[in-house]
């Protein structure tokens, strides 16, 4: 007997979207969003606002060595103050009234599974 | 003899009345035949001119080809508008809602008669209650601090300084914005910017900066050669 190949390709595909996270559907969208222009798609800072005239170039979340200076508590401070409240460069815009406490710390842990690193111990 | 002044008279209003009404602009026709221009080069494949009824889900959004124009007489001056359609040259450095692929910089060009004539079409396309007057083009010192140091707004915008053209890509360029944006405009979109577009990487500043440091700002980049 054969058997319906198609909708049950269809039926486990479904069923894998559903058991992903709405929260990780929307870390991304937010990443793609609103750090993408300046850190890139791929996070590894070369997005289109890392142009030569800018004083200062976006930092690369794939990189372990420099985000794991920071700790989650810095990482989560620059997204929510922006780099001039911070001591960093004030291309970094904040993002206080932009996203929520959770789409924050949602995106924290996105650039933790970015770098695959963790802050300082 | 008064009956033959009076049929003179009589007869140059008649033919006042008639030239003034072949007069596009005169009547209003004018509008019209941008609206008619704009609809039959396609104009809408890529640009609304319609508010829309319900905000589009984010995968729609980044369907759309090109720009909402429903507000364009409240966003862009009338005299640029007419002279962008003979000449357009990008205002975005890359191509709509692209983080990759740059402005293929193909924006199809009109004539100087239709382009005036879609310039009136767009001009009449405003935003219900946007206050005017409350924003003056202003090179101030205040609106540079804001601009450059407290929210470096030059980190996706590309801006005139001294002879070079600096800042990022990813935002529409702000060199000229002084002869292409309405001063209330900017002011509104800082306010509100959802009431324009449904979503865009641009931060909120309310609450970050305050009214007065918004309306300074906005002056600043309306005067922005």
């Amino acid at each position: 007997m054969w058997l319906p190949w198609n909708r049950i390709i269809v039926a486990l595909l479904l069923a894998f979207l559903f058991t992903i996270p709405a929260s990780a559907l929307r870390v991304k969208e937010n990443y793609l969003f609103y750090c993408a222009p300046c850190h890139g798609l791929d996070g590894r800072g070369e997005g289109p606002n890392a142009t030569p005239t800018q004083p200062v170039t976006p930092r690369n979340h794939r990189n372990p060595k420099e985000m794991e200076k920071l700790s989650d508590e810095d990482i989560i401070n620059v997204i929510r103050f922006g780099g001039r409240a911070t001591g960093i460069s004030t291309l970094m815009p904040p993002y206080r009234n932009t996203l929520t406490e959770e789409e924050i710390l949602e995106l924290k842990d996105y650039l933790r599974e970015l770098c695959q690193c963790s802050g300082p111990r | 003899m008064s009956g033959v002044i009076k049929t003179v008279s009589l007869a140059v209003s008649v033919l006042l009345c008639v030239f003034l009404l072949s007069v596009p602009g005169a009547s209003g026709g004018m509008a019209a035949e941008g609206r008619r221009v704009f609809v039959e080069r396609g104009c809408g494949e890529c640009h609304t001119t319609e508010r829309p009824l319900r905000r589009p889900t984010f995968e729609e959004f980044l369907t759309e080809k090109g720009p909402p124009l429903w507000y364009a007489g409240s966003k862009f001056r009338k005299g640029w508008l007419k002279e962008w359609l003979t000449s357009p040259e990008p205002v975005r450095p890359m191509a709509y809602n692209s983080l990759k692929e740059r402005n293929p910089d193909n924006h199809p060009a009109l004539g100087s008669k239709e382009a005036e004539a879609v310039a009136e079409y767009l001009a009449t396309l405003k935003v219900e209650g946007l206050k005017r007057g409350v924003v003056r083009p202003e090179k101030n010192v205040r609106g540079r601090i804001i601009f450059e140091k407290k929210l470096g707004c030059y980190g996706c915008h590309l801006v005139r300084k001294g002879r070079r053209i600096v800042g990022g890509l990813s935002g529409p360029s702000l060199v000229g914005a002084g002869r292409r944006l309405e001063p209330d405009w900017i002011y509104a979109f800082l306010k509100d910017k959802n009431l324009f577009v449904p979503y865009t990487s641009m931060p909120v500043y309310v609450g970050i900066i305050t009214d007065r440091e918004m309306r300074i700002l906005s002056g600043y980049v309306a005067s922005m050669e």
